[in-house]
């Protein structure tokens, strides 16, 4: 499962500048998190009032990852 | 290429009511026949359902799809392919209560459930998710997301539900509270209940616990 080439297909449509967002993963035997960067002054446009943004996009991860067995991170750095 | 169907019910409404919630698609995209007006009968006794019939057209008139309509299903068939799913993704007229140029993309497929969630949480993430990946186009476009028409079989039970706590408010003066819903949810509760001689709603509590209370006029 592609999961960073998923976060980064969502990240690419929402902000302005698609060609600053990165996805970093890091893989451990029990979890996977995914370090979400985009361009600077957007991360608003990921993480939304409250985190609505940010939370919405985690359950599609989820979603995806359900099968891997795994605890999956998604962080915006 | 089309499909028929019968189907029946107290009333003609509820008959197409069941018949289109059955197909998962809308009142728009079915041609409806009367077969049977059905009646009440007297006393509840002897009464005849209604009964009617469904033709479904496999492209509707409406074939020709507006550019929104394009992208959602585009960006939405990509968005469920890195996920991971095989659906197929139908083009649909929106319920009457979404707005007269919301659109709805239903999702068809085996065993999606874990795509509606929790009382349709993960369904609204992803119709959120879907709708801000299309706000840069389509600022005004609005998409409904549905999963083997979820939201139309759960909007005709809450319809039925609204109808039926409002005749025991009616009956009893005593007000009832729904359980927490939604806000698309509570909506389509106050709508139904808007035009009702006797009762008129509230919602009370905040976020994931508002609920919609029925209360005497």
């Amino acid at each position: 499962m592609d999961l960073q080439g998923l976060v980064e297909y969502i990240a690419k449509k929402l902000v302005e500048d698609p060609s600053q967002v990165s996805v970093n993963v890091i893989e451990t035997s029990s979890s996977i998190t995914l370090e979400l960067r985009v361009g600077a002054g957007e991360m608003g446009r990921v993480i939304g009032k409250s985190g609505r943004i940010a939370n919405a996009i985690r359950t599609l991860v989820r979603v995806a990852a359900a099968r891997e067995g795994k605890r999956v991170n998604l962080e915006i750095v | 290429m089309s499909q028929a169907n019968e189907f029946s019910g107290k009333t003609v409404d509820e008959a197409i009511d069941k018949g289109v919630a059955e197909l998962g698609v809308t009142r728009d995209a079915v041609t409806i026949e009367i077969v049977r007006e059905g009646s009440r009968g007297i006393l509840g006794l002897g009464g005849e359902d209604a009964r009617v019939r469904l033709t479904r057209a496999e492209s509707s008139p409406a074939a020709t799809h507006s550019e929104a309509e394009t992208d959602a299903h585009t960006l939405l068939a990509e968005l469920l392919r890195r996920m991971g799913i095989r659906a197929h993704i139908e083009i649909l007229p929106a319920a009457e209560s979404e707005g007269p140029d919301a659109f709805a993309l239903n999702i068809a497929g085996d065993d999606l459930g874990t795509l509606i969630g929790r009382r349709g949480e993960t369904l609204r993430d992803l119709e959120y998710v879907l709708r801000l990946m299309l706000a840069p186009k389509h600022q005004a476009a609005k998409v409904v997301v549905d999963v083997e028409g979820y939201r139309v079989r759960r909007e005709r039970m809450l319809r039925e539900l609204a109808k039926r706590m409002a005749e025991r408010v009616e009956v009893s003066h005593q007000p009832i509270t729904l359980e927490a819903m939604p806000p698309n949810e509570r909506r389509i509760v106050h709508l139904t209940l808007r035009d009702h001689p006797f009762v008129k709603t509230n919602s009370i509590g905040e976020g994931e616990h508002r609920r919609v209370m029925i209360l005497r006029k």
